[in-house]
């Protein structure tokens, strides 16, 4: 009884990011990391799993490949869930669905909750992730599993097998309250993730882990969606650091650059 | 020629999403919330609209997931605002069709759909291809809307759907009375400030350039020092002024997705490691306590105002 599934990606970590001579993003030549907005999503799931009193499951799937060389990083992101509150990991790694859209990732969570016989009251997921940040699984897996969707979550409360949360939108705040099970997506403004403490990093490795490949899994949808090419915004910023014996004469100069690059006028 | 479905919570979100695939093909559009006021003025654009007075999220993806099965159409488009986001995911879902957002210079096929949008945290810009049908929401404000015509019709539409998830209260955002969009220069403020009346240093400099005040996430988000319409970032305003000067900001990689479009960025920071120097066309590495009161003096030395 009650309990977490929550949605963690290894992410492309946009830090990383590398051009190619052409211009072109060199994703082979860049790291994934746990999404950041998944931590707070791994951090309210330990929270609440207390007031729910079950187990907190997580689910990732491999949307960057070659499966090959993103282990290691999938490993590192699927340890640090698991050394935040996780109790045990469900990974879904294949070539066969990289790269990854998202009516794939949505399809894939829902085949792995399906075929595993997870029985979740609340299913957690950030509110999108750094690399695509398109933020639409979570909407994807409740409408798929025909529960109730709250987004944009930045507090979520447990009463009496129901949830109450507070929905975080441009123009205003939004109260709702949803019976359980439901899907709910969080913003990064519902807690300050912690980093993990060594023992937690210790025990984490002990904790049960299970990857499956694409065929274990029913219902999976392919890829549709196809990037076709992907850019380095070339924004080049001068990067001048200006230099001087006194404040006064820094402040001089920085002035007379404003002025000569036409956005100042004194 | 394609079937559309725009749907909107305002007239000018749903004049852009028109205005994005008015030669597509013929567009209805479900018009919710704040819209459901302007659905009239919305039907100038020479389009059906459909009227739902609700903004309640399992109200208004009922009434979707309705026009979606009578009307068949191959595009699916809005803003990407975050209800839209949340009523647009569940019918992907539904249907497994595939989705994006922030979406702007969209070509539109007899079975496809191009569209670029920003990625990796606006550090790249990707050119994506799906397959119709497709749901496409835009990113505001850099789509054209499209020309008032005339000659629509406006229907109203009841939903009789209770919804599963109940809103129980609503509570009206603070506003700082800014609009970064639109502001020429930015003076923005991060966690170098160690305190909120500290703040002032920075409020002088913008009054004399000017400036309009932006923030990092941890002063508006965290801190609370200022209203949540300061925030510049990922998940704040994407601001693109002519001057943007960045002041005790490190430059965490959400912060500088949101100023990317800037003319000319400065940075004002004592550490000189601080990732907002490689994104900055001009930087300064001082302590802003010390640097802000000579740069105030010498502005107004200058400007003739000391």
């Amino acid at each position: 009884m009650g309990d977490i599934v929550v949605l963690v990606k290894a992410a492309l970590n946009p830090e990383t990011i590398r051009s190619r001579p052409d211009g072109t993003v060199d994703i082979d030549a860049m790291s994934l990391k746990i999404s950041d907005i998944d931590r707070n999503a791994v951090e309210e799931a330990n929270r609440l799993k207390s007031a729910l009193g079950g187990k907190v499951y997580s689910i990732t799937i491999l949307t960057w490949g070659p499966v090959a060389k993103r282990s290691k990083d999938l490993k590192m992101a699927v340890q640090e869930a698991l050394a935040k509150g996780v109790d045990e990991a469900y990974i879904l790694a294949d070539d066969e669905i990289v790269p990854g859209d998202p009516v794939t990732t949505a399809s894939a969570i829902v085949g792995i909750i399906k075929k595993e016989g997870l029985n979740p009251d609340l299913i957690l997921a950030g509110e999108a992730t750094i690399d695509g940040f398109t933020g639409q699984i979570a909407g994807r897996v409740a409408a798929k599993l025909g529960l109730p969707y709250v987004s944009f979550a930045r507090k979520i409360e447990v009463k009496d097998g129901k949830i109450v949360a507070e929905r975080d939108l441009e123009d205003y705040l939004e109260t709702v309250e949803a019976p359980l099970p439901a899907v709910v997506s969080v913003t990064r403004e519902i807690n300050q993730p912690r980093p993990p403490t060594l023992l937690q990093i210790r025990r984490a490795s002990k904790k049960p882990q299970k990857t499956l490949k694409a065929a274990d899994v029913e219902g999976l949808v392919k890829p549709k969606r196809v990037i076709e090419e992907l850019r380095v915004v070339a924004v080049k910023r001068k990067q001048i650091i200006i230099e001087g014996d006194t404040l006064e004469e820094i402040a001089d100069k920085l002035i007379d650059y404003l002025v000569k690059e036409g956005v100042l006028q004194l | 020629m394609v079937k559309v479905l725009v749907v909107a919570s305002s007239e000018r979100d749903a004049g852009e999403a028109l205005g994005a695939f008015s030669s597509a093909g013929d567009a209805v559009v479900l018009a919710y919330g704040k819209a459901a006021a302007q659905a009239d003025a919305i039907a100038e654009y020479g389009v059906k609209v459909y009227k739902l007075d609700s903004d309640v999220m399992d109200v208004v993806f009922a009434a979707l997931k309705k026009l979606y099965d009578d009307e068949k159409p191959s595009i699916v488009a809005g803003v990407s605002t975050k209800n839209n986001r949340d009523i647009m995911s569940r019918l992907a879902g539904l249907y497994d069709l595939p989705m994006t957002t922030e979406a702007y210079d969209v070509e539109v096929g007899e079975d496809y759909v191009r569209y670029k949008r920003g990625a990796l945290s606006a550090r790249a810009i990707a050119t994506e291809k799906a397959p119709l049908p497709a749901i496409v929401l835009l990113a505001p404000r850099k789509t054209k809307p499209a020309e008032k015509k005339g000659g629509g019709s406006v229907e109203e539409l009841k939903v009789e759907a209770e919804p599963t998830v109940k809103v129980v209260g609503r509570q009206e955002k603070v506003k700082g009375g800014v609009n970064l969009e639109e502001a020429e220069i930015i003076v923005s403020v991060g966690r170098g400030f160690k305190k909120k009346e500290d703040l002032k240093l920075a409020f002088e400099l913008a009054e004399l350039l000017g400036a309009q005040i932006g923030c990092s996430r941890p002063i508006a988000a965290d801190l609370k020092w200022l209203s949540e319409d300061h925030w510049v970032g990922l998940s704040g305003k994407k601001v693109a002024p002519k001057l943007y000067i960045a002041i005790g900001i490190s430059g965490a990689p959400q912060h500088i997705a949101g100023i990317t479009d800037s003319k000319i960025i400065v940075a004002i920071n004592k550490d000189k490691s601080a990732q907002i120097f490689k994104h900055a066309d001009y930087g300064v590495v001082a302590d802003l306590y010390q640097f802000l009161p000579v740069l105030i003096k010498k502005l107004k030395e200058r400007m003739g105002k000391a």
